[in-house]
């Protein structure tokens, strides 16, 4: 397990390159530069700009010099956010996503497989219906709906809760952007939840528990829900990197100060320093990721061990 | 001897004017007003500051922010008014000479002394390329040598600005600047403390190290969620100064800023969404603001390019499109048609439209039709639009395609691209019709003749008319206003006969602030408002 897992996160390195240098060739071919602006920069000024920050240098020196950077720690500074180095917007960023993000994953994870196994277990039952329903309005109806509705409802209607910002990690600031993630995300999980419950409970050794007379939380619990959760830790990989690094509409709705709105920012600005430093936090995001669902693969399914 | 009465006349006038205002400048509180015992408040600010660096500031945003915490030569009050700030008196000793005299109770947050020394230090290193403004030549082009400083033809040190003595600012110009008063008001001309900017390098604007001689401090700084302001007890007008907490949010989507405003967590919206202003005037009657900005709405045609190098197809066009469907179907928030350069409420320069304004719309298209004609295009010739990706602006180029499209048989190939590629077509000259817009930096004419001038980088149009030009390199030596001004308006008489650009509308900035916030003023036509000139009512 360990040599594994070494030798997953050796092959991170060269994967990481490789998306960076992708991810160097597309930001410099994108029209437009960091200093482009409604005010014309005078010609002095901009060469003293691009001397600053390396950017009349050839493109293979800068992307060495940021490799070289990046080995130390650097991501370098930021265009759009002057002040700020890209760790110090990555600091301040990263929590806020993260606790957002994690939170959100977490709920979703258990009310998802709870609603999915219900379903399941009462096949064409009016729970059935129901949580299907709920799946369906929650793949359907998209989050910029969603948000404002929940808005609308608990902030402004009811004034139990802030309708957007963020107070140091207070709770009421954290209810309705987790529970819009949360509502997305069930709604993808259960149905998962559901199919593959379905299909495990149709299988031939539990065919066999059963007519052996296994008490039904038994055979649920011990012999079904294990192999019925690998489709859904498969989907929890991305679903995991995307509500923790791309929840921008999230983020807009709520004005959450988060990952997704500096990946935009970045973008547009066309802030090359900040949107890597984001690229190689969220590539190496998803390699964890990644190696965390298949070290739980190995964990569901004594098969894949082998 | 005509001049030197003039000059003596002019510089004991302004120097009257200042002294007059010298008293304390903070909110004025009108008699019989209550105040809430809790004087803090929440503004949305429309983005994130780029920098708190007075020099290196470009936005609205972070100039409201540098606006509280630093304080400059002159300021701009709630009424849009030019007052006192560290000087306390100034005048015009000749017409390229001016002589600014600070208050001696002026003081940094540390207590150090505010001096001329710090005027100068902070000009120079605006003007310097080193630092990287790219408000060097807007404003640095104003003092003598400036151009040369920010091309670095010239150290910063020949920059026209020295410290006679501690308290005694002189600025040198490099040609008469009667509005020179106004301009130092501007943000990024705010003294800096120098020893802070050399010991701390890039950490020196953080929330406990930005050194500022404003009426608030920073105390809190999350990005892209708030900044925090605290009151400066060290402020030398502290007394008066109401709000003891300003909180600047930083939300771009305007319906979010509106729901933060519904729930009771914002007291100010930035501006309202578009397309809302008609809704909202009905809702929240006692808390909708509109101000007519000194901003201009306009399209640039290329001059150079094949479709539009003939002035009759530029004339056209301009003339066909109905501003006032424009104002208020199309945009409906309060805006109004220009047919000009120059908007409403801007100095140095009348505005002045074109004498087929007020011409019914028939006589309109038959005039344009013939003009279309004569140049030789027909009926449906076609030529692209470009304009950066948003609904407003869609909408406002669907409207203009349609009355080209009705009217003239022309047809319109729109394209919508990211802002950042739409500044690199104008500026590079790579489009046909382009839409742009344009805010003053400082209320003078100037500002907008910027956009037109013949070796102007913000003329996207290309055109150049020597004539006009003459004109104005004659209005901006000349010390004498009616003659300035009569120089300009010539000048820009001139140059839009030209139709190098079609002037559309005036902007305007409506908004929500809560009717409990007191201080707000509709006449303040650059939406500068310090927080030290507001107050909360009681409610």
């Amino acid at each position: 397990m360990f040599a594994y897992t070494f030798r997953r996160l050796l092959i991170a390195i060269p994967t990481l390159l490789v998306v960076i240098g992708v991810v160097y060739i597309l930001l410099f071919s994108a029209p437009g530069g960091p200093f482009d602006a409604e005010r014309v920069v005078p010609e002095a000024i901009q060469a003293q700009l691009m001397a600053k920050y390396h950017l009349d240098q050839p493109y293979w020196r800068q992307y060495l010099l940021y490799i070289a950077q990046l080995l130390q720690g650097d991501l370098g500074v930021s265009y759009r956010y002057a002040d700020w180095s890209v760790n110090e917007l990555v600091a301040s960023a990263l929590p806020v996503s993260l606790t957002i993000g994690g939170l959100a994953i977490a709920l979703s994870l258990v009310i998802g497989v709870l609603l999915g196994a219900l379903a399941a277990l009462y096949r064409n039952s009016w729970m059935d219906y129901t949580v299907m329903a709920l799946g369906s309005v929650g793949s359907v109806v998209p989050s910029f709906v969603l948000g404002p509705l929940l808005v609308l409802a608990f902030a402004i209607g009811l004034d139990w809760l802030p309708s957007g910002g963020w107070d140091d990690f207070s709770w009421q600031f954290m209810v309705l952007p987790v529970s819009l993630l949360t509502l997305i995300n069930v709604s993808t999980l259960a149905r998962i939840m559901r199919a593959s419950m379905v299909e495990v409970m149709n299988s031939n050794y539990i065919r066999t528990a059963r007519a052996k007379g296994l008490p039904m939380h038994l055979i649920v619990f011990r012999h079904a829900l294990r192999p019925a959760l690998l489709p859904v830790v498969t989907i929890m990989g991305p679903l995991a990197v995307s509500s923790i690094t791309s929840a921008l509409v999230t983020e807009s709705i709520f004005s959450l100060p988060g990952l997704g709105i500096l990946v935009v920012n970045g973008a547009a600005n066309r802030d090359y320093t900040l949107v890597l430093g984001l690229v190689v936090l969220i590539t190496a995001l998803v390699v964890l990721v990644n190696l965390c669902v298949d070290l739980m693969y190995a964990f569901l399914d004594p098969r894949s061990r082998a | 001897m005509h001049t030197l009465q003039h000059t003596l006349r002019a510089a004991s006038f302004c120097g009257l004017l200042a002294w007059l205002a010298s008293s304390s400048l903070a909110a004025i509180v009108p008699a019989g007003v209550q105040l809430h015992p809790e004087q803090s408040l929440v503004r949305n600010n429309g983005s994130e500051p780029e920098t708190l660096d007075p020099s290196l500031i470009e936005s609205v945003g972070a100039a409201n922010l540098i606006r509280d915490l630093f304080e400059g030569l002159t300021a701009s009050n709630a009424q849009g008014q030019i007052v006192p700030g560290v000087a306390e008196t100034w005048r015009q000793v000749d017409p390229l000479t001016w002589t600014f005299q600070l208050r001696p109770q002026a003081k940094w947050q540390n207590g150090d002394p505010v001096t001329a020394q710090d005027f100068v230090y902070a000009f120079r290193r605006l003007v310097d390329p080193k630092t990287g403004s790219k408000y060097a030549r807007t404003f640095g082009d104003f003092f003598f040598n400036g151009k040369e400083v920010s091309t670095g033809q010239k150290p910063p040190q020949e920059l026209g600005v020295r410290a006679i003595d501690k308290t005694t600012l002189e600025i040198k110009t490099s040609h008469p600047v009667k509005f020179l008063p106004e301009l130092v008001s501007n943000p990024n001309l705010s003294p800096l403390h120098a020893k802070s900017i050399e010991q701390l390098g890039r950490e020196w604007t953080k929330p406990g190290k930005l050194m500022g001689n404003g009426a608030y401090t920073l105390q809190s700084w999350q990005v892209n969620s708030k900044i925090v302001l605290a009151k400066n007890p060290v402020y030398w007008d502290a007394d008066q100064v109401k709000i003891h907490r300003v909180t600047y949010l930083s939300v771009e989507d305007g319906h979010v800023d509106v729901k933060l405003f519904e729930s009771g967590q914002n007291d100010w919206v930035y501006m309202l969404p578009p397309g809302t202003y008609a809704s909202y005037l009905k809702k929240y009657p006692k808390d909708i603001r509109n101000t007519p900005l000194l901003a201009l709405r306009y399209y640039d045609f290329q001059t150079q390019s094949p479709f539009f190098k003939d002035v009759r197809v530029r004339q056209a066009l301009s003339m066909v499109l109905d501003r006032d469907i424009l104002a208020q179907k199309v945009t409906a928030d309060g805006q109004q048609p220009a047919y000009g350069l120059i908007v409403k409420g801007l100095q140095g320069a009348d505005p002045l439209g074109y004498e087929w304004a007020n011409w019914p719309m028939t006589k309109k298209v038959e005039t344009a039709k013939a003009l279309l004609a004569q140049a030789g295009v027909q009926p449906g010739a076609k030529f692209t639009f470009s304009y950066n990706t948003s609904e407003y602006h869609k909408k406002m180029a669907i409207f203009a395609a349609s009355e080209w499209k009705t009217k003239l048989g022309l047809t319109v190939e729109l394209e919508a691209m990211e802002f950042k590629v739409l500044i690199k077509k104008r500026h590079d000259g790579q489009f046909e019709m382009a839409r742009d817009g344009w805010n003053s930096d400082y209320n003078d004419a100037t500002s907008f003749v910027a956009l037109v001038k013949c070796d102007s980088d913000q003329n996207h149009s290309r055109h150049c008319n020597p004539v006009a030009e003459q004109l104005i390199q004659k209005g901006l030596k000349e010390n004498d206003q009616a003659q300035r001004k009569a120089a300009l308006n010539e000048a820009i008489r001139l140059i839009m006969n030209d139709y190098p650009i079609i002037p559309l509308l005036q902007y305007s900035l409506p908004r929500l602030v809560k009717s409990y916030v007191g201080g707000y003023n509709t006449d303040n036509q650059m939406d500068r408002f310090r927080t030290q000139d507001l107050y909360i009512v009681k409610h």
